[in-house]
């Protein structure tokens, strides 16, 4: 009845104030974001270029992986914090694995992986099926990590590892660095697996309401670890990325980096209660995060009021999405 | 017309340029109960919330004891003395009863430190004229829904509420808990408070009101006395239309077992449960509240752990404690609470729809988006779903629609054996009626159907057989010449109580159950 009244609506009722308000409303995040990039190009002739395009997208890949995985987490009502200490951790398996076997590249990034894997699937084990609580749980596992990173490199940074290791991070193919097609890649892949087929359907209903998915025949417990599994081992090879970065590895890499991720999916318009959320939104909300980042270097701002500013940004963000939320009802 | 306590005089409101309501006045006078009935969606639920200050009506005023009250100031309206006890209760879970009475209001000693001693005795007192029995020192949490309401109709009494706002009491609680409900209102009305009740069920209009005002569409269509009004002109002031063949007429049975359960123990319940039913057949499951009933079709479909026993579907054994292969049986389960077990609200109707036989609508994982919208959507046809499409989230639908949704979404692959709990709690006159005719129907087609059921006329009308419950086990059966037996009701409570005249040894085991239960029966309808 409602679908036949807004097709035969008159096109023109469509220009018309209320519409074009709730449609800024709807999709604030885009208008901020194309405000904020309106703004810097205004600023800075550098910001806009192709260039700069890419260093925000290098500064962005290791970021975007963590916040995918923490994505799939958050969808389920869940929280993963121990992103940030398995980048270490998994970080410091690859740059031992890689003094060891110099030649070897790809079995410092699939020890990294499987490092990641194991953080996330004992995340995912005490999750779903001890039921601890998942910000006790991934709590635990941050600062476990975390020592266990120091202990790999007996408290101290792994150095004097071979130049080739670099070429993980920086090696081109098509022009654009392997961590930014893996971004791309791991963007377009989760995107279509959680609209396009049935794991992604499974965790939006665990999500939204675990008793009634368990009673339609999902197994609720496989879905949760799996989502935990895929976080560690997005944040493994986040890891082994930002090692071959720096070529080296520091015990403390990633440290925090779980707070962005988990703001880059809160501002892409994911609720902490779980069930609403979206690949695309938070792949929106990092970019916000790291533009406003690159802007904010360009202008020479300084570190501490970039902090202020990307605190009172991400406020904001929910604020106008809670407030359109309501106005939705 | 001296003692008016609450009158609201031409309240119109619509969301989103949709009137809800169009004008409502009304009156509410001191030590009576008005009922507001009307279907889902009818303006009750809005009415209530402008009342009590939560929404800010487009049009018309709210006057207590004369004095208007400013709109959309929920605290200018408690101030007032209105109080509204909300369908859906927000007690602080895990504090104790009486900080829960006293939260804002806290009594406090000399020294200005919480006087906790005082606050526990006094709670004693409040609860105690309710005659009921809650000690003050329990934690919200473990009481059940029906006392934790209790002690919110006694938090915002005892504050002084003049006029108290009870917005479908009823859903949310157990048959028994409403028998006390009903006392606790009585005595509020000899206590000069006035009421307004929110129900669509007749019994409960009977029970408690004094005078009934009917919405439909947002406009009031009957306000009169309840003594000068019949049932019949309730219903069809709240549906707009008589209301024919209320319940379907059954069709024969078929002869082919299509359930069968034999042994099972159920975790948590002490003795086995055998039964079988047919293809076609509805099987009712009577009892009290607590009687295992939910437990009992919660085990059979095996999201409730068993401990023993065979359950077979068409001859085939089904693995006990899967819900996968009970759905793979061709089971299905419809439960009791929809909003927390049925649907996810956050998703579409699409989705919900595609929820219980995912498989069928993937290739290699993946969905395929023209066969589930062509399967999803003709299941829904077929219950009539009204919705603005498939792409509607399903937390936006009336209850009666959400219920359809639940049920339906099964019907895209073919259902051996369905299982209802509660079917039609919380759901509208009009949307009863439709689903009566939706589940004889499914029976008709071959399925079998088990029917958990609070609502005796449900039980009586729509099944072939009957089995009562008590503490998990099958204390009788009824066949359908038994159902139809003038005291079959009788029967029913006597069997349900443990008062059976062959079950010796425990026909004490709840005298007070007992008594309550018959005591209702005789005086209330």
């Amino acid at each position: 009845m409602t679908t036949q009244e807004s097709a035969t609506r008159p096109a023109a009722w469509h220009l018309s104030w209320p519409w074009v308000r709730d449609q800024l409303i709807r999709h604030s995040m885009v208008v901020v974001m194309l405000l904020i990039i309106a703004y810097f190009s205004y600023r800075s002739a550098r910001f806009g270029t192709l260039d700069n395009l890419q260093t925000i997208a290098i500064a962005a890949a290791p970021f975007a992986l963590i916040a995918l995985g923490q994505t799939l987490v958050i969808l389920t009502g869940g929280i993963d914090l121990s992103v940030g200490s398995v980048i270490a951790l998994s970080a410091m398996a690859a740059a031992a694995t890689v003094k060891d076997h110099p030649e070897r590249l790809w079995l410092s990034v699939l020890v990294a992986m499987l490092v990641g894997l194991a953080a996330g699937a004992i995340n995912g084990f005490l999750v779903s099926k001890v039921n601890v609580p998942p910000f006790i749980a991934t709590l635990g596992m941050l600062t476990t990590a975390s020592g266990l990173a120091y202990v790999v490199g007996e408290g101290a940074p792994i150095n004097g590892l071979p130049q080739n290791f670099g070429e993980i991070a920086n090696n081109q193919i098509f022009g654009l660095q392997i961590p930014v097609i893996v971004m791309i890649v791991g963007i377009v892949a989760l995107a279509l697996i959680m609209k396009r087929t049935s794991y992604g359907m499974r965790v939006y209903a665990v999500g939204g309401n675990p008793v009634a998915a368990q009673i339609a025949g999902v197994k609720t417990t496989r879905i949760l670890f799996s989502v935990y599994a895929l976080s560690g081992l997005l944040a493994g090879l986040s890891g082994v990325m930002l090692a071959s970065r720096v070529i080296s590895g520091p015990p403390n890499l990633g440290e925090g980096y779980e707070l962005d991720a988990i703001a880059a999916v809160v501002i892409g318009g994911a609720s902490l209660l779980g069930g609403r959320g979206s690949i695309l939104g938070t792949a929106l909300g990092l970019f916000l995060i790291q533009t406003l980042n690159n802007g904010l270097d360009i202008l020479v701002v300084p570190a501490y009021w970039q902090s202020v500013i990307k605190g009172a940004l991400i406020v904001a963000a929910v604020t106008v999405d809670v407030w359109s939320a309501k106005r939705r009802v | 017309m001296e003692d008016v306590a609450l009158e609201c005089r031409d309240l119109a409101k619509a969301f989103g340029g949709v009137p809800v309501l169009k004008g409502v006045s009304l009156a509410l006078r001191a030590g009576s109960v008005t009922a507001l009935a009307g279907e889902n969606g009818a303006g009750k639920s809005t009415m209530m919330k402008i009342a009590s200050g939560q929404v800010k009506p487009d049009r018309g005023q709210v006057l207590v004891g004369g004095v208007p009250l400013p709109h959309g100031d929920p605290q200018a309206a408690h101030r007032h003395g209105v109080a509204i006890i909300p369908q859906e209760l927000a007690p602080i879970m895990d504090m104790k009863v009486y900080e829960n009475l006293f939260i804002g209001r806290e009594l406090r000693t000399r020294a200005g430190l919480l006087d906790r001693r005082a606050m526990a005795r006094k709670a004693r007192e409040i609860l105690d004229v309710f005659g009921v029995e809650i000690d003050p020192q329990a934690t919200m949490r473990r009481l059940p829904v029906g006392l934790r309401q209790l002690v919110e109709i006694a938090k915002s009494t005892s504050g002084g509420a003049k006029v108290l706002l009870l917005d479908e009491p009823s859903s949310a609680i157990s048959e028994r808990e409403v028998e006390r409900l009903y006392a606790v209102v009585r005595k509020l009305r000899e206590q000069g408070v006035a009421m307004l009740y929110t129900t669509h069920k007749m019994e409960e209009i009977r029970a408690l009101a004094d005078r009934v005002v009917v919405l439909r569409d947002g406009g009031l269509v009957e306000d009169r006395p309840i003594d000068d009004i019949t049932d019949d002109e309730i219903v069809h002031a709240m549906i707009g239309r008589e209301l024919q063949d209320f319940f379907p007429e059954l069709h024969p049975r078929g002869e082919e077992v299509a359930l069968e359960v034999r042994g099972l123990h159920v975790s948590g319940y002490p003795s086995p449960v055998d039964l079988t039913v047919r293809r076609g057949e509805i099987l009712g499951l009577a009892g009290l509240v607590g009687a295992g009933r939910t437990e009992l079709l919660e085990a059979i479909f095996g999201v409730r752990r068993s401990t023993e026993g065979v359950i077979t579907v068409a001859g085939k054994q089904v693995k006990r404690n899967s819900p996968a292969d009970a759905i793979t049986h061709g089971m299905a389960l419809v439960p009791e609470d929809r909003k927390g077990a049925g649907a996810v609200l956050s998703m579409n109707v699409l989705d919900n729809g595609s929820l219980p036989r995912l498989s069928q609508f993937t290739l290699g994982g993946w969905l395929r988006q023209r066969n589930r919208t062509k399967k999803v959507g003709a299941a829904m046809e077929s219950v009539k779903l009204r919705s603005r499409g498939l792409g509607q989230q399903v937390g936006t639908l009336s209850g009666g629609n959400q219920q359809k949704v639940v049920l339906a979404r099964w019907l895209t692959g073919s259902v051996n054996v369905l299982l209802l709990d509660e079917p039609t709690r919380g759901v509208d006159v009009g949307a009863r009626s439709e689903i009566y005719r939706i589940i004889t129907e499914l029976a008709a087609s071959g399925m079998a159907v088990i029917m958990a059921s609070s609502d005796m006329p449900e039980i009586l009308s729509l099944s072939h057989r009957a089995l009562v419950m008590r503490g998990g086990a099958v204390a009788g059966e009824l066949t359908r010449d038994d159902l139809r037996s003038p005291d079959v009701q009788d029967t029913i409570f006597r069997l349900a109580a443990g008062l059976s005249r062959h079950k010796g040894p425990d026909s004490n085991a709840q005298p007070t159950a007992l008594a309550t239960k018959l005591a209702t029966k005789e005086d209330g309808r």
